[in-house]
């Protein structure tokens, strides 16, 4: 399991949707804004990328210090790239049951406690 | 020399070697200062160098550096750097120069630091990185200096640590220029991505490599906002707080708009903190004031922020005025504004939502779900939604509105205790009958006037001296408590009506001093009056533990066919699925066809503070409600414009009517007009079903003006009917008692049941003054469920010159009726009179802790009576229903007493006068609630089983009118009250309650509607439910009591005779009465049947052998002649007995097989039969069929359904003929 990791989706319009903080290290007041901005700031490489790219799967972007960043945004410390690579899988499952729900408009913020604690259980699983 | 070093490695060098030369020998420089005399000082010392010999100089050293040295130093610093890399790089040698390091430090311990070597490791590296650093290859030098440092550290040289950190940081800094070169180079070489990534980690360096990163191709915005973010970050560090505000401001074009919450409030909260430490306040409060929604931040981080934000408006030392403050979040969704025109409400749940298009966001999601299945089920009757998703959404309300093609039904109900929400369709339809209608009328160019007129009154109008109010919501979305003071509307008033000048006119100005406006509205109230609110928002509420799903399970009903919805909610989650039926079932032959069915949720909003804030005009004039303005902690005052706060849609809508630029929020005011204020009292809250009360309407007319053409409709006369004046008078419920000596003038009392049209109240009616105007209603809870009742009062304004000339108060009410009684009645044919059925009804206690007294049943109208076989005493013991009673586990069973009874009859038209029979039946048993508990309950059945008992007796004959309609069902004691159900209001709710019951009627004539009357029997616990309440009524309508067709007959004739069969056999007369009950004349045919008994004969014959060989067994017995011949008589009449109990053919019918009749629509026949029997015996006479008809004369429209013809087989009837003696 990495120390840290950071998972955000993004829709369109760099517009966050989920946030997850779900590494197991103790979380750092100043973590959350450094993770963001790593993020947000690893979006431009993903933009890059998409456009030369069919996968999915982009493996890891980007990396600040110790950090990397895989798409889906992942933001992580550890080199299981498998891990990660079902992890996404997984959770992009999830994401189509959400979408699902005539309840959820596409594009807003997910505030589903019930999809909130499947991530993280995945993340337990696979990171 | 050349055979020494070799030809490569020696070179010449020949300068100054001519002494011959053309040379000017110039003045030795150094004479002045030789002081030694002997030197001659003109002998010539030599002479300079000539160009040649400079360049020949040159020449040699580029050779010897370029040939010799650095092709040395090369191969020396290669040499070096496989030394070190062998000793002292990778990871193995790591740890061993670690432990080797250590049992060092040990033993060397000088003062000065262990001494080294050249050969030592430490030295060969500081050569290498000398030499590195002399060939400009800063970063192996680098590299070197820090390895050899670390050492140095260690070992505490720190004489020589120093010398290698200077050098050291000289080699960083060339490196960096070189770096810096690199950049230039690649910069001019259009390569400002490769610029960028690599090597820019410097403090400063970094905001340059944000600017490399937004000249970049495509341009890296984001990236450039990070760095940028860093390096405000390097210089806050440096304390150049404003090269660091610099950063962050350029940083924020890039972040400004996004949703990453973390970010913005890093980026605002620094920029504010740095604003405030550099003493600008203003720019401080204006970033700080962006952070304050920050609930996604921890507690400690909100009162972090709302703490500095406070301190640094407290260093500003006034009260600040923000427009856009975050805090409290207004919802500007459930935004509701209030007025009452032409419409009044009478209570505050009947406010219909004036704000249509604000309530459109919520409506969306609606329709979103709406649209995604109509593509699968289409409008077919059964309409299922799903709702799937693994969203936890709190659904506090929800309303259904259906569309039929004629007419708009929509129903809605509140599950979260929000307010209803009543559309104003609903009302609109429950008053289309009292209106006067305007669009009706044909229109000409006279009538333009007056549309004008009309058009222009299209915004709202509002009465002077009457508030206008609008419902606004506050959230908190921290978790702390936030106090809040002096909410207050801010209004514009003008004086002028003319709104299309003053519009112009305020457009213009309106966008430049809008603040302006908010800031001094404060002082100028004279013409309005605003009210004013302080309340404390509780923090803590969080989104995270709050979303729940309510237990949903529900059904509705709408007028018009039925639309069902069931929402359950299993777990909720991604895999499990809230499920969301709607049924639609449609009415069959009304052709009504659903149009559309729209369902409505609505979210419970997080933090609940819906505050009612109100502006009353004084004067006639315009007044505009722009905003609200509220005060936080005391020092901040916030602003909301309501206009800029709502969705886009309307602003596109208002380009289209380009001249209203705010209609909601801006109402005409009109000189004040009376207003009627009612209200219903007592109405209850809840109440059980076929509950029956007196209610009073009270109106009061405040003003002085007078009122007129009162009429009142109300939108659920099965619940609410407008009773008479005289009713105020009578007490309730003695007036529902039957009047001992009134009977004519009840039958004559012609209720005006009239459906679905407007009561007017009498023409004298005037509501004025402190007096108050009552009227009677007659309150019925009808069905169990919510049942929301709207009524609507019209009224006309005696001043014609007011431009409202009629208005309508509107009241609501919502009653939660509780299942009390199941009622069910069972009629079958009783045989021993023409026209006379057993009636069974099964009562059953539905509540868990009501016990319910049952008084009287009667039948409505006068064709049928009713009466009891036994007196009520024995027939309820218990005298009451129980609604659950102690079992000795001490489990609670729901009480379930079942009778049986009764009576009945029907009285022909004739007036013909029939002993009336009677039967009664009683028998109870308890069904336990829970399945665990049926066989213990049965047990219990068992015991209770034993009491139950039959009874049949012959009542006395009723020969007397009036018609004995009513069977009072309680002890004698208590019999004196006896309801009229056929007198106001039983007879009214009847009514309706029939047309509800209506669906499968068939225009028959033989059916029979039952009133059963009951009260409670103790008062309850429950102080909801008032105990004044003493009458309560159920209505069962249209049981059919012609179960075989059109026809009833009944076979009357002896049932015991004597006959000498041995002078002849024996010829009986009987009459068969044929009573048709339908609305047409009926064909009969009754067939007599003399079927073969071939089977009784030979059982018959069995019987006489058996019967002789139990004698002839017998026979051992030696008895007495006389005895015998007893015996033989026995012997003589058993066999006979016995065949004529089996054989059918012992008897036949004389006469014609085959009777033909004709009888005339409600009337009875009577036709002889005859039979013959031969032996005596008791006979079965149910031999024979009738054959039925109705004549099909082509009226096809009557009813498809209807049977046309049908067969009848005789009932039993025994026949006994003995032999005479």
């Amino acid at each position: 399991m990495a120390t840290t990791a950071c998972f955000i989706i993004v829709s369109r319009n760099d517009i966050p949707i989920y946030e997850a903080e779900v590494g197991v290290a103790a979380k750092r007041e100043d973590a959350a804004q450094l993770h963001q901005f790593i993020l947000h700031a690893a979006l431009d490489i993903v933009q890059d990328l998409a456009w030369t790219t069919s996968a999915m799967y982009l493996k890891s972007v980007d990396r600040f210090n110790e950090l990397m960043v895989s798409v889906l945004m992942l933001l992580h410390d550890s080199r299981n790239d498998d891990g990660i690579k079902s992890f996404f899988q997984e959770v992009h499952e999830l994401y189509i049951k959400t979408l699902l729900n005539p309840l959820y408009l596409p594009g807003s913020r997910i505030t589903s406690s019930h999809f909130d604690t499947k991530v993280r259980a995945l993340a337990r699983k696979y990171l | 020399m050349r055979s020494t070093f070799g030809t490569g490695d020696c070179s010449l060098l020949c300068i100054n070697s001519s002494q011959e030369a053309p040379f000017k020998h110039q003045d030795n420089p150094w004479a002045s200062y030789i002081t030694d005399s002997s030197s001659s000082p003109t002998q010539d010392v030599g002479c300079f160098l000539n160009m040649d010999d400079i360049d020949e100089i040159k020449v040699l050293m580029q050779d010897l550096s370029s040939k010799h040295i650095i092709p040395n130093m090369e191969q020396t610093i290669r040499i070096l750097n496989q030394q070190v890399s062998a000793t002292r790089k990778g990871f193995r040698n790591q740890i061993k120069n670690l432990w080797w390091r250590k049992g060092k430090e040990d033993g060397a311990d000088s003062l000065n630091g262990p001494s080294y070597n050249f050969n030592s490791i430490e030295s060969q590296i500081r050569v290498l990185g000398d030499y590195a650093f002399m060939l400009r290859d800063y970063e192996l030098a680098l590299s070197n200096y820090r390895l050899i440092s670390t050492d140095y550290k260690i070992d505490k040289a720190w004489k020589r640590y120093a010398g290698v950190q200077k050098l050291g940081s000289l080699g960083q800094l060339n490196a960096t220029r070189c770096g810096l070169w690199w950049i230039e180079m690649l910069k001019a070489r259009d390569q400002y991505k490769e610029a960028a990534t690599d090597i820019l980690h410097s403090a400063v360096m970094l905001e340059q490599a944000s600017y490399c990163y937004l000249l970049s191709k495509p341009s890296m915005l984001r990236k450039y906002g990070f760095h940028l973010v860093l390096s405000g970050e390097q210089y806050k560090k440096c304390d150049q707080i404003k090269h660091a505000i610099r950063t962050y401001r350029c940083a924020l074009s890039v972040f400004k708009g996004t949703t990453w919450s973390y970010i913005n409030d890093h980026v605002h909260f620094h920029i504010g903190q740095w604003y405030a430490s550099l003493g600008m306040y203003d720019v401080a409060v204006k970033h700080m004031t962006e952070i304050l929604c920050c609930s996604h931040q921890s507690k400690t981080t909100q009162e972090l922020f709302l703490g500095d934000f406070l301190h640094i408006v407290e260093k500003t030392g006034r009260t600040f005025e923000v427009t856009k403050l975050q805090l409290p979040v207004i919802n500007i969704s459930t935004l509701r504004v209030i007025y009452e025109d032409h419409r009044t409400f009478g209570s505050p749940s009947s406010h219909s939502d004036t704000s249509e298009e604000v309530v459109e966001g919520q409506s969306r999601k609606i329709h979103q779900a709406y649209e995604r299945k109509r593509g699968r089920t289409g409008w077919a009757q059964g309409m299922t939604w799903e709702l799937l998703g693994a969203e936890t959404h709190i659904l506090s309300g929800f309303a259904v509105e259906a569309l039929f093609c004629d007419t708009i039904n929509s129903f809605n109900r509140d599950y979260g205790g929000l307010c209803a929400n009543i559309r104003e369709a609903l009302w609109h339809s429950l008053e289309e009958e009292m209106l006067p209608s305007f669009s009706a009328a044909k229109t000409n160019w006279l009538e333009l006037q007056s549309k004008l007129i009309l058009k222009k009154h299209s915004q709202n109008v509002c009465v002077a001296g009457e508030a206008v109010k609008v419902t606004i919501e506050f959230k908190n979305p921290l978790q702390i408590s936030i106090p809040i003071s002096s909410v207050t509307l801010v209004c514009k008033y003008s004086a002028s009506t003319d709104e299309v000048i003053s519009n112009e006119n305020e457009s213009s100005m309106e966008k430049d001093n809008k603040v302006g406006h908010f800031r001094n509205m404060s002082s100028d109230n004279s013409s309005f009056m605003v009210s004013e609110v302080d309340f404390l928002l509780g923090g803590g509420e969080t989104t995270m533990n709050g979303p729940r799903l309510l237990p949903w399970k529900m059904k509705i009903n709408v007028p018009f066919g039925k639309v069902k919805m069931k929402l359950s909610d299993d777990g909720f989650g991604i895999e499990s699925i809230c499920t969301v039926y709607l049924t639609a079932e449609l009415p069959v032959g009304r052709g009504a066809r659903l149009e559309r069915l729209v369902w409505d949720f609505w979210e419970r909003p997080n933090c609940p503070g819906h505050i009612q804030l109100s502006a009353t005009p004084r004067e006639e004039g315009t007044l505009e409600i722009i905003g609200v303005r509220w005060k936080l902690s005391g020092t901040i005052v916030g602003f909301y414009n309501f206009e800029l706060g709502l969705p886009k849609k309307n602003i596109l809508k208002r380009r289209k009517t380009k001249d209203l630029p705010n209609e909601k929020f801006k109402f005409m005011v009109i000189k004040s007009i009376p207003k009627l204020q009612g209200s219903i009292h007592p109405l209850p809250g809840k109440a059980y079903a076929g509950d029956l009360r007196q209610l009073v309407l009270e109106l009061r007319n405040p003003s002085e003006f007078p009122v007129k053409n009162l009429k009142m409709k109300i939108s659920h006369p099965r619940f609410l009917i407008i009773g008479k004046q005289e009713n105020m008078m009578s007490e309730f419920p003695a007036c529902l008692r039957k009047k001992t000596d009134s009977v004519q003038s009840v039958i004559h009392d012609n209720p005006n049941i009239t459906t679905g049209t407007v009561f007017l109240f009498p023409e004298g009616t005037s509501v004025q003054g402190d007096t108050p105007f009552l009227w009677p209603l007659w309150f019925r809870a009808a069905v169990p469920g919510d049942i929301s009742l709207c009524m609507s009062i019209y009224y006309e304004i005696g001043d014609v010159s007011s431009i409202i000339k009629y208005r309508t108060l509107r009241l609501h009410y919502n009653v939660q009726v509780l299942p009390s009684l199941d009622v069910s009645f069972q009629i079958c044919p009783f045989r021993s009179r023409l026209e006379e059925f057993l009636v069974r009804l099964d009562v059953v206690n539905k509540t868990s802790s009501e016990s319910f007294q049952v008084c009287q049943l009667s039948s409505v109208g006068h064709q049928w009576e009713i009466s009891l076989v036994e007196a009520p005493d024995s027939i309820f013991p218990l005298q009451s229903l129980m609604a659950g009673f102690e079992h000795e586990c001490g489990r609670r069973f729901a009480g379930w007493v079942r009778y049986t009874i009764l009576a009945v009859e029907r009285r022909f038209a004739s007036e013909v006068e029939i002993p009336v029979f009677c039967s009664l039946h009683v028998h109870g048993f308890v069904r336990g609630k829970e399945k665990g508990f049926c066989v213990r309950g049965e047990g219990f059945c068992c015991r209770l089983e034993s009491k139950s008992r039959r009874l049949s007796t012959f009542g006395d004959d009723v020969s007397t009118s009036p018609v004995k309609s009513d069977a009072i069902l309680v002890p004698q004691s208590i019999k004196d009250i006896v309801y009229d159900v056929n007198s106001a209001p039983l007879v009214n709710f009847h009514h309706y309650e029939r047309l509800q019951q209506e669906v499968s009627y068939k225009g028959d004539l033989n059916t029979v509607d039952f009133v059963l009357i009951y009260r409670p029997f103790r008062s309850s616990d429950d102080p909801d439910f008032s105990t004044s309440s003493s009458v309560m009524s159920h209505h069962a309508c249209h049981f059919s009591t012609a179960s075989t067709g059109p026809i009833s007959w009944l076979v009357d004739g002896p049932q015991t005779m004597h006959h000498d069969f041995s002078a002849s056999f024996c010829e009986i007369n009987m009459k068969m009465h044929i009573h048709n009950s339908s609305g047409g004349t009926t064909f009969v045919r009754i067939d007599t049947l003399d079927s073969d008994g071939n089977s009784g004969q030979i059982n018959s014959v069995n019987v006489v052998q058996s019967a002789t060989t139990d004698n002839q067994a017998g026979w051992h017995d030696i008895a007495p002649v006389n005895e015998l011949k007893v015996a033989s008589n026995a012997l003589e009449t058993q066999p006979g007995k016995a065949l004529s109990l089996e054989s059918a053919s012992s008897y036949i019918w004389s006469g014609s097989s085959s009777t033909h009749l004709h009888i005339e629509a409600m009337s009875s026949v009577e036709i002889p039969l005859q039979i013959c029997v031969f032996s005596p015996g008791t006979y079965d006479l149910s031999n024979y069929v009738l054959n039925w008809k109705l004549p099909s004369n082509g009226q096809g429209d009557s009813d498809e359904k209807r049977q046309q013809s049908g067969q009848c087989q005789g009932y039993k009837y025994y026949l006994t003929v003995l032999q005479s003696t």
